[in-house]
């Protein structure tokens, strides 16, 4: 199970304080390894926490999370992670940084690789941190975390604060070090698009649960768009993640139990049809490995 | 990426033991660069009160007692205020320095890592949060260590210099002096250190914890003063009325003895007359007080519960740093 398991959480559970607010509440979910995966879901759903969790920055409330199939703590030195802001000792240099890296990561460093994905950006390795752009910090940030050979790279929000160029340029690094290296990877994100064309798994979160677990083929082949006329029964056999009633005609995000009625017309949802059904309606049963039929 | 794939060949198998404490050196290497001058002004500065200062000082007192009226007397006043001067200026140097640490570590060392997010960098390389902590306290408790030692021992020699030979030096407990010149001073930076640590752990932010630093510092500080008459069994010396209160030191507790033996507290008076009347039914004093040869041993007690505090202090900062991150290792749990 472990061998091909990057990352499992187990009924997962994170209170902030004593009596603080829950961040996360009975999260499961399996994603195997060599999957690029994304973890979605609005701003204060617990998206950071999650990646947290898996780092080994944060300790459960409850349940447990396993990373390459030990505690997250006994991962560390196989696991990559990038934080939102990117943090970085502003007074060193990037060759500094990068330094520090191999003296900290010992017996699992490439210099080498660090230093590409750092010359792939143009950046003088004298540089101080301090002097450097949102985009060039990401992109040391990224060198410090791909250095190490991660078998799981774990990024929260790697695109904000990029420009669409940076962007891409970033995408490109991180599909190639997946392709090449067969890296897991995660990353978070509020903006479903940024992701689409990247990821073949998602994690959805929404108010600290997981809503939407899985390949992002199956899951959207286990929805439907569907559309027939409001006055004719027949989705009450179907999971009904989202309907609409205009006029005379209802509009419904459902998964279908069965073959549908023949007097609607069924499409293909989008991914970000799919994501919005769910944030939006958050009564809908969610869909995780296992829950599918 | 580029096309020249890398075997692991080309990945370091230099496997061995992180090397943390070279990065905490560079990240500090400011802090380190102006610790080791404070000490080398504050140790340059101790030498010339020591030699110099105290000669010269000494010189202006025994011309002072040899005039025979103050009116026309020729003495080197300069040389007495400068090594008066110059000494207060040494000992508020020691006595600060256990703050400066405080708020440096509070501040630099571990507030702005959590507050900037680059503790959780360094939590995710290969070691362990708790290793990151271990050499945070290590490195910086053996440069307080290597730099304050010399200047207790320093700060004991000048004092020494003026000792007799100055008339205006201080008492070996004025408290300023006492927390200067031994090895109270070191263990206070030393739980000083630990105290900003925590400090940092437990509130995760700068500024915060630069402040609870130098106010647990200052607690301890306070603490110790309060605390120090009974460190040490003090000395007790009975004279008669006419002697009044015999052997000179730190003082813990005065009184006068009736004609049971007891010991009585000196009854209020505020004339002659009231005080021969108050004192009528009294034989003597008792004055219960430290020698200057419980120097040593106070500061030794003082210099121990202090360690046992920084110690206390540590064990705690691992605590704070175990809810944030979890436990190091736990067991593996059975995710079957």
């Amino acid at each position: 199970m472990s061998s091909d398991t990057a990352l499992r959480a187990e009924a997962v559970g994170k209170r902030f304080g004593r009596r603080g607010g829950w961040a996360l509440r009975d999260c499961s979910f399996r994603l195997p390894t060599g999957r690029v995966c994304a973890v979605v879901g609005p701003n204060g759903a617990g998206k950071s926490t999650l990646l947290a969790l898996a780092a080994g920055l944060t300790a459960p409330t409850e349940g447990s999370v396993t990373v390459l199939g030990r505690t997250p703590a006994a991962a560390r030195p196989r696991v990559g992670f990038v934080a939102q802001d990117k943090p970085l000792y502003p007074q060193l240099t990037i060759a500094e940084t990068l330094r520090m890296g191999a003296d900290l990561n010992p017996g699992h460093w490439d210099d080498g690789h660090a230093a590409r994905v750092v010359a792939g950006g143009d950046l003088d390795p004298r540089a101080r941190v301090r002097s450097l752009s949102g985009g060039q910090r990401t992109r040391v940030a990224l060198a410090l975390a791909l250095g190490k050979r991660p078998e799981l790279l774990l990024l929260d929000e790697p695109m904000a604060d990029l420009d669409p160029l940076a962007r891409h340029e970033l995408m490109g690094t991180l599909m190639a070090q997946a392709a090449q290296y067969g890296t897991t990877i995660v990353m978070s994100s509020h903006v479903v698009a940024e992701l689409e064309d990247s990821c073949d798994h998602l994690l959805l979160v929404g108010d600290g649960r997981i809503r939407l677990a899985g390949e992002i083929d199956e899951l959207l082949a286990a929805h439907r768009r569907v559309t027939g006329a409001a006055d004719s029964a027949g989705l009450g056999a179907h999971t009904v993640v989202e309907s609409r009633v205009t006029g005379r005609q209802l509009s419904a995000l459902i998964r279908p139990a069965g073959p549908l009625p023949g007097d609607w017309r069924a499409s293909a949802p989008s991914l970000e049809e799919l994501v919005l059904g769910h944030l939006r309606n958050p009564g809908a049963p969610g869909l995780h490995e296992g829950s599918a039929a | 990426m580029t096309a020249a794939l890398t075997g692991p060949a080309a990945v370091r198998r230099d496997a061995g033991k992180p090397r943390l404490t070279r990065w905490v050196l560079r990240l500090h290497r400011p802090a380190l660069y102006a610790w080791a001058g404070l000490v080398i002004a504050v140790a340059a500065l101790l030498l010339a009160l020591r030699g110099p200062l105290a000669d010269a000082a000494a010189e202006g007192w025994r011309q002072y007692d040899a005039c025979a009226d103050t009116v026309g007397c020729a003495y080197d006043q300069d040389a007495i205020l400068r090594y008066k001067d110059y000494y207060s200026y040494a000992t508020a140097a020691l006595n600060l320095l256990p703050l400066l640490v405080a708020g440096w570590a509070g501040a630099a060392l571990v507030g702005r890592e959590l507050e900037s997010g680059t503790a959780r960098l360094a939590w995710t390389q290969g070691t362990s949060p708790a290793r990151w902590l271990a050499v945070r306290l290590a490195v910086p408790a053996i440069a307080v260590t290597a730099g304050a030692t010399p200047l207790f021992l320093l700060h004991d020699l000048a004092w020494k210099a003026g000792r007799g030979r100055v008339d205006t030096a201080k008492e070996w407990y004025d408290r300023f002096t006492f927390f200067a010149s031994g090895p109270t001073t070191v263990a206070l930076a030393l739980a000083a250190l630990a105290a900003g640590t925590l400090a940092g752990l437990v509130l995760r932010r700068t500024l915060p914890a630069l402040l609870a630093g130098l106010a647990v510092t200052a607690l301890l500080r306070g603490a110790a003063e309060a605390a120090l008459p009974h460190l040490w069994p003090a000395v007790t010396r009975v004279s008669t009325m006419d002697q009044g209160f015999v052997g000179s030191g730190l003082v813990v507790d005065q009184g006068m003895i009736s004609r049971t033996g007891a010991h009585v507290p000196v009854p209020p008076c505020d004339s002659t007359a009231a005080c021969e009347a108050a004192y009528a039914g009294l034989t003597g004093h008792w004055n219960t007080y430290h020698p200057y040869s419980h120097h040593w041993p106070l500061q030794l007690t003082a210099g121990a519960l202090y360690l046992a505090v920084a110690g206390l202090l540590a064990l705690g900062s691992f605590l704070a740093l175990r809810r944030i991150t979890g436990p190091a290792r736990t067991a593996r749990k059975d995710a079957a």
